[in-house]
């Protein structure tokens, strides 16, 4: 009997060996070209630029202070850190001794050129997307128009087992397996280029979208129930973008459109990682495309997505700021009374805030986002708020819009008790409907190493 | 005392040095507290950045005859106004670091003309105690500090009035004095003075809020809330 069990787990043990074996030894699969393009078919003059500009490369792939792509800035992954690969064409640093399919693969398989599995923090799910015209056109410009950088990237700082690039196989089988390139379903073809851009370069997917609990994005396509219903980047919330829970609900395409390229609209600005996505890849986008991604936006969520004329057309200088609505009256009464009385949260926010965002918490457009109905101020996510608080915001300038716009920081003038008074009172101001925070909380956010919000 | 009140001049200067000593402040991790949670040494004990002991001494007299305890606010010595004179002459006011000192000076010159002593401010002050004191050992028989208040106000008003020989270049002496004792008083209290922001309450000015959009068009009615200082400080 004894015999027998010790025979079965002995061949359990051998199987299981020879499932890691197969897992590590049988050669990795690169996917081919979802399009087979003619023989003399090159990309047009700057194609590769913006493809790149739509992908955001740029924003990951350069360390602060670093030359462009050359890569070395830190992800801070749920399992550890990971850094940024050297993208430029350097031979031996960076990726100039790669072929087109390698490079292909290391975009829609995840594959290094070595075979080695990329850590997923390469949005390559979404990448898998990509039209073959646009992967030739991003060859073409990494391998020709940027300047090689000499520099070498430190290894992942992971524990194990997630040091263990093979392991990343196995959750690939179980998340890369819808089909390479691109199909619009929106049967529009400025519809169909805004799924594009938002499913494939755009990666909004990465963020956007929940995740499963084999750490893949739920929703990589307009298809999936879940594409772009809210997810995580870090400790920032990434708002839904679809569902009566989203913001974008009550912004026309015409406010949806300013904030992708401006970073700013009449409600609200762009931070966090929203800011850099703005400041180094929406900006640089045409004017049909950032109308075609935010009509794309809207018809998904089955709403109205009449294209404007024009993304942030020059309007009047001066902007009224709007008045409370019904949710926002009663704080407006107690914060406009100023009586001696007022709970201090309401006083701090008299003291340090109402100057810019004023009694109605609505703010002004295209300067101060209102407070009222934020997803950051009332985000389960206190950090991103409370740091702000502390360090202030900072909302870069765009072509269309060059005036930064910047928040300053409090750190100096508040304690951590009278922050989270403030910040408990934001939280149920104006209609606002969170739960408070406390003193231990800031100060936790206060000793920790911050996201950077400026 | 027909003498010009330099200030006009130097005020964008002074400002900058405000600017730069709040800056310092918070680099140095020196922000003020709530002054509920303050503990403050007693004047006499403060440590000083510029005055001698004896310059010291001079001062908490003189700031006291100014703005005299026992008014309807606070006096010079409540708001600590000593504090924010020690700390002006210490920095970049006190040694005019940054105004044009070259000359020619003309102590006949009209107002708008500026700063017509070769002394920078710090040292307008060393030289005016010194000469004070010598005139009040001289015609009361002590420094000005040991006088009695009575006396002391009468020595005051001999050198507003200018009936205290001194020469040219401390012309300006009174002038100054007064003028940075109010300042002492009336500035944030980030800089060292109006403690507590007393003087603020006293004079009904509600400070560093920048929010009085919703009160606009209240007209006549009385403001209700204390003032905010640049520190966060309420009262």
């Amino acid at each position: 009997m004894m015999k027998t069990l010790f025979r079965i787990l002995a061949a359990l043990v051998l199987l299981a060996a020879l499932a890691v074996a197969g897992i590590i030894l049988i050669p990795v699969q690169r996917t081919p070209p979802s399009e087979a393009l003619a023989a003399g078919w090159t990309p047009a003059p700057g194609a590769g630029e913006y493809a790149m500009r739509a992908g955001d490369c740029l924003a990951c792939h350069t360390a602060d202070g670093g030359a462009d792509f050359a890569g070395g800035r830190a992800i801070e992954s749920p399992m550890g850190r990971i850094w940024t690969a050297n993208i430029t064409p350097d031979p031996e640093t960076g990726i100039g001794n790669w072929s087109l399919d390698q490079f292909r693969a290391a975009l829609i398989d995840g594959l290094r050129a070595d075979g080695a599995h990329l850590y997923p923090a390469m949005p390559y799910e979404n990448f898998r997307m990509l039209t073959e015209r646009d992967i030739r056109a991003l060859y073409g410009y990494f391998m020709e128009e940027v300047a090689p950088v000499r520099n070498p990237v430190p290894e992942p700082e992971l524990p194990f087992p997630f040091n263990q690039r093979w392991g990343i196989r196995v959750l690939n089988w179980l998340t890369l397996n819808h089909d390479s390139g691109f199909t619009g379903t929106m049967g529009d073809p400025a519809l169909d280029r805004g799924q594009y851009l938002a499913e494939g370069p755009g990666h909004c997917a990465a963020c956007h979208s929940p995740r499963t609990v084999y750490m893949g994005q739920d929703g990589i396509t307009a298809d999936d129930p879940a594409f772009l219903t809210g997810g995580h980047i870090e400790s920032w919330e990434a708002p839904p973008l679809r569902g009566p829970q989203s913001v974008l609900r009550e912004w026309p395409v015409s406010e949806l459109a300013a904030l992708l390229a401006t970073g700013r609209n009449f409600r609200t600005t762009a931070n966090g990682e929203m800011r850099l996505v703005v400041e180094h890849s929406l900006q640089y986008l045409s004017q049909d495309d950032i109308i075609a991604l935010s009509r794309f936006l809207k018809a998904l969520d089955g709403q109205p997505h009449d294209p404007p004329e024009a993304v942030a057309p020059m309007g009047p200088a001066a902007l009224m700021p709007p008045e409370a609505d019904a949710a926002g009256a009663a704080t407006e009464a107690l914060l406009s009374a100023v009586s001696p009385d007022m709970p201090l949260g309401a006083r701090l926010y008299v003291d340090n805030c109402a100057a810019c965002h004023f009694s109605t918490g609505r703010g002004s457009p295209e300067i101060f986002p209102a407070l009222q109905g934020n997803s950051l101020v009332v985000s389960d996510e206190i950090t991103p708020l409370i740091s702000i608080i502390l360090d202030g915001a900072e909302v870069p300038g765009t072509a269309a819009r060059p005036m930064p716009l910047v928040m300053q920081g409090y750190a100096g003038r508040l304690d951590d008790a009278e922050i989270a008074e403030l910040a408990s009172f934001l939280r149920r101001a104006w209609g606002n409907d969170a739960a408070p925070v406390s003193a231990d909380e800031v100060a936790r956010i206060r000793r920790e190493d911050r996201p950077q919000t400026r | 005392m027909s003498a010009p009140p330099p200030h006009q001049a130097l005020r964008p200067a002074r400002r900058r040095f405000l600017q730069v000593s709040a800056a310092s402040l918070a680099f140095a991790g020196l922000w003020p507290g709530s002054p509920e949670g303050q503990t403050l040494p007693p004047l006499t004990e403060h440590p000083r950045e510029f005055f001698t002991e004896g310059e010291w001494a001079f001062v908490l007299a003189a700031v006291a005859r100014l703005i005299p305890t026992g008014g309807d606010g606070p006096g010079a010595i409540e708001a600590r106004v000593p504090v924010f004179i020690d700390r002006e002459l210490a920095g970049d006011f006190g040694t005019a670091a940054n105004w044009y000192m070259e000359g020619p000076h003309d102590a006949g010159a009209p107002p708008e003309l500026g700063w017509q002593s070769p002394l920078s401010p710090a040292r307008l002050w060393r030289q005016g105690i010194a000469a004070f004191d010598d005139w009040c050992r001289a015609e009361h028989g002590s420094a000005f500090a040991d006088l009695v208040p009575a006396i002391q106000d009468q020595a005051l008003t001999a050198l507003e009035d200018a009936e205290v020989p001194l020469p040219p270049e401390l012309r300006d002496f009174f002038e100054v004095m007064l003028a940075n004792t109010k300042e002492g008083y009336l500035s944030d209290p980030i800089h060292g003075g109006n403690h507590g922001m007393r003087a603020w309450v006293h004079i009904g000015f509600p400070g560093a809020r920048a929010q009085y959009r919703d009160w606009i068009g209240r007209h006549n009615v009385p403001y209700p809330l204390g003032p905010v200082s640049i520190s966060g400080e309420r009262a």
